[in-house]
This record gives C-alpha cells, structure tokens and sequence, in this order.
C-alpha cells in the first residue's frame, strides 16, 4: 500500500529522489498558478477609482447611466445586453420609460452588466459611448432589436457597434474611437463589481426607490408596472 | 478474494482519481471564464456576507481546477482527496439548505447558477451527485496509492 509522505518539509525532494521532486516541483508550479490566478480574479474584480466615466455617470449612482438625476421616483434598471431576458423586459416597458424620461417624470438608472460574457462587455461600452452623444436611449433600444439569439455569437464587434451608433445618429469620431478603444471598459467592471455588491443575482433587476419589485408579477406587465410606480410617487 | 482487492486497488483508485479530478475540472473550468456569475452563483445561497461569497465566487473555481490538475496527476492524492470531499460536504449542506429554505436557485456547480424559476430546481439529483462524489472522495482518502500517480508508492 502506498502511503503518501506527509508535507513536513522540503528534506522529501531529497530523500524520495527523482520522482518526489518531480511531485513537488509539480505540486509547486499548479499551486502557483493556483494562488496567482485568484490573486489576479479577485484584483480584477474590484472597484477602480481611476477609471475613465461616461459623462453621464456618477460614481454615487453606483456608476449607472442616471436620466433626471434628483427626481423621485428612482427606477434602477440592472441589465445585460445578451440576456434575452432582459429584451422581454425592454419590448414590455422600454417605450413607456423612454416617453417617462423624456417628460421628467422619473429618475431611470440604468446599470449596464457584463456577465455573460466579451460581447456584453462591448455592448455595455458601446452604450456608454453613445450616451456621451446623448443617444443612449435609441442605442439601448436598438442593442436589444437586435440581439442575437445565442451568446457571444460574433455579432456584436467593434465594426457592428459603430454601424448601429450610426444608425441612431452617433457617428463622431469620438464615438467610433470610443467604441473601438473600449474607453469605458473599466467602468464596464466597475458596474459589475457594484452590481457585486448590491447583491444583484439576476438581470434583470429592477428596483423602485430602492426596493425591489416583484419578479413574479411586476416585471413584465406593464400595467402592473405602472402601477407599482404610482406607489412609488409617480404624479399623472 | 483478499488479494485480488489489492490487485484492483490501485487501478479502482486511478479510477477514482480521474472521475473525481475529471468533474472538478468540468467544475472549475466552465467557472474560470465567468467568475461575475460565479459570484452571483454563490451569493445565490443567502448564507455568506455579500464580500465574502464575492471572493469564494472569484477563487473558487481556480481553486477546484488545481485540485483536479493535483488528482488526475496522483500529486498528494491523500490531502487532496480530503479537501476535495470537504468540499463535497460543504455543497451538500449548501444546496440542503437552499431546497429547506425554499429559496429557487441552481446550484453553479458547472457554471450558471443564480435564481432560478420555482419549480425548476433540482436539489436531489445535486444532492445525490455530491454525495457520490463525497463517497469517492472518502475512499481515495483511505487508499490513495494507484497506477500512474506521482505519489512515491
């Protein structure tokens, strides 16, 4: 029966002779790798403080997308651009927000998550830009239009993006090298590490002055909808 | 009978070594790619302060692929084999008490994970995976020598 000689030191590369070292230098390098890899996920995941914001972001809004900062109600919206849930979502209540936002009715914050993958990441950047054109809202019904059905399919890429800016008017040089640079791609994880925080666990997520609502009842209805915020404070 | 056991058991125990290193790779390695829906897999359970479940959801699956990497090459086999099945046992009470608790979740064992709809849960078949895999996990403990490890036999 073998017996696997306990860690006491490293004197085991010397006795065992060859192939002991070969376990140990095995066991060093995967542990290595090991302890780097979740040093460099958890650095990675977290807040940083110097990234470049959109010029619509506040860091106090959780580095949302905030329309009529100051007004109640505050509708957070936590979203991903690939989840096709998230598109339900839009298609039932996206033209009611839009007409809300525009007549300053409600505070909409829109907190753009990445974690289905590269494409969100890219979609979310693409959307920061626009919203530096003051064209979000087109951009954010657009992206959702045109989804694709599978994840991280190859539709979305930095070509794709500037033609769909361009089709709701976003066509600055500022905005084609900001899409293609990913200017805002630490502010991508910076929304993903707040959304960390708060404890979001699916997209999407919706709150209404801070609460959220129901999963079950009010997300996809859109008269429900608008009657949980006329609880919340909506006037007319 | 007797020694035709200790015939079998180091090939039982290579076997072993494999399912066992093989499913913590399928774990960790459809993981390492998404670790924000990891962290959402683990905050899904409602036992852990958000930070902490924040960190095992970024370090987790990492954590899982040495393990497998440490298994499927028979690298400290024993000690191995005891942290993997610590690691079953913690699943297990983890997914016990999210179908107690009523809480609608997939357990993120191989990626995904999070809230899912009532009803589309499946806490005993994820229940009875660990469980064999904790029993695996247990006899690799007690016999951890077998073929083409890089144990000294």
């Amino acid at each position: 029966m073998a017996k696997a000689p306990k860690t006491k030191d490293s004197s085991g590369s010397k006795s065992g002779g060859g192939d002991n070292f070969t376990r140990w230098l095995v066991a060093g390098m995967v542990g290595l790798v090991v302890v780097v890899a979740v040093a460099f996920s958890l650095f990675s995941n977290r807040t940083n403080t110097a990234a470049t914001l959109p010029s619509t972001v506040k860091q106090s809004d959780g580095y949302g997308i905030s329309f009529n900062s100051g007004i109640k109600p505050v509708i957070d919206i936590w979203e991903d651009f690939q989840c096709p849930v998230c598109k339900n979502f839009e298609a039932v209540v996206g033209e009611y927000l839009n007409q809300l936002i525009v007549e300053k009715k409600v505070n909409v914050i829109f907190h753009t998550l990445s974690f289905i993958g590269d494409e969100s990441i890219l979609a979310a950047n693409a959307a920061a830009c626009a919203s530096d054109e003051d064209k979000f809202l087109p951009f954010h019904a657009l992206l959702y239009q045109t989804q694709s059905a599978k994840e991280n399919s190859g539709l979305w890429n930095a070509k794709s993006l500037q033609d769909l800016g361009a089709q709701v008017g976003a066509t600055s040089d500022k905005f084609t090298a900001c899409v293609k640079d990913g200017t805002y791609a630490q502010w991508v994880a910076n929304v993903a590490s707040d959304g960390a925080k708060k404890n979001v666990n699916s997209t999407p997520t919706v709150f209404i002055n801070g609460v959220e609502i129901d999963r079950n009842t009010q997300y996809f209805n859109l008269e429900a909808f608008k009657a949980a915020l006329v609880t919340a404070g909506l006037k007319g | 009978m007797k020694n035709r056991f200790w015939l079998l058991q180091p090939w039982i125990t290579l076997l072993f070594r494999l399912i066992l290193g093989g499913v913590l790779l399928a774990a960790g390695g459809l993981k390492v790619g998404h670790l924000q829906k990891s962290a959402m897999a683990v905050r899904a359970y409602e036992v852990l302060p958000i930070s902490v479940a924040n960190v095992i959801g970024y370090s987790l699956p990492w954590i899982e692929v040495g393990l497998a990497i440490f298994l499927i090459l028979g690298v400290f086999v024993k000690q191995s084999a005891m942290a993997s099945g610590a690691l079953m046992f913690i699943f297990i009470l983890g997914i016990a008490q999210a179908g107690i608790r009523g809480l609608s979740i997939d357990c993120g064992c191989f990626g995904g994970g999070g809230q899912v709809a009532a009803g589309q849960t499946k806490y005993l078949a994820e229940i009875f995976r660990d469980v064999g895999l904790l029993a695996i996990a247990l006899a690799l403990t007690k016999f951890p020598g077998g073929k083409f490890g890089l144990d000294r036999q």
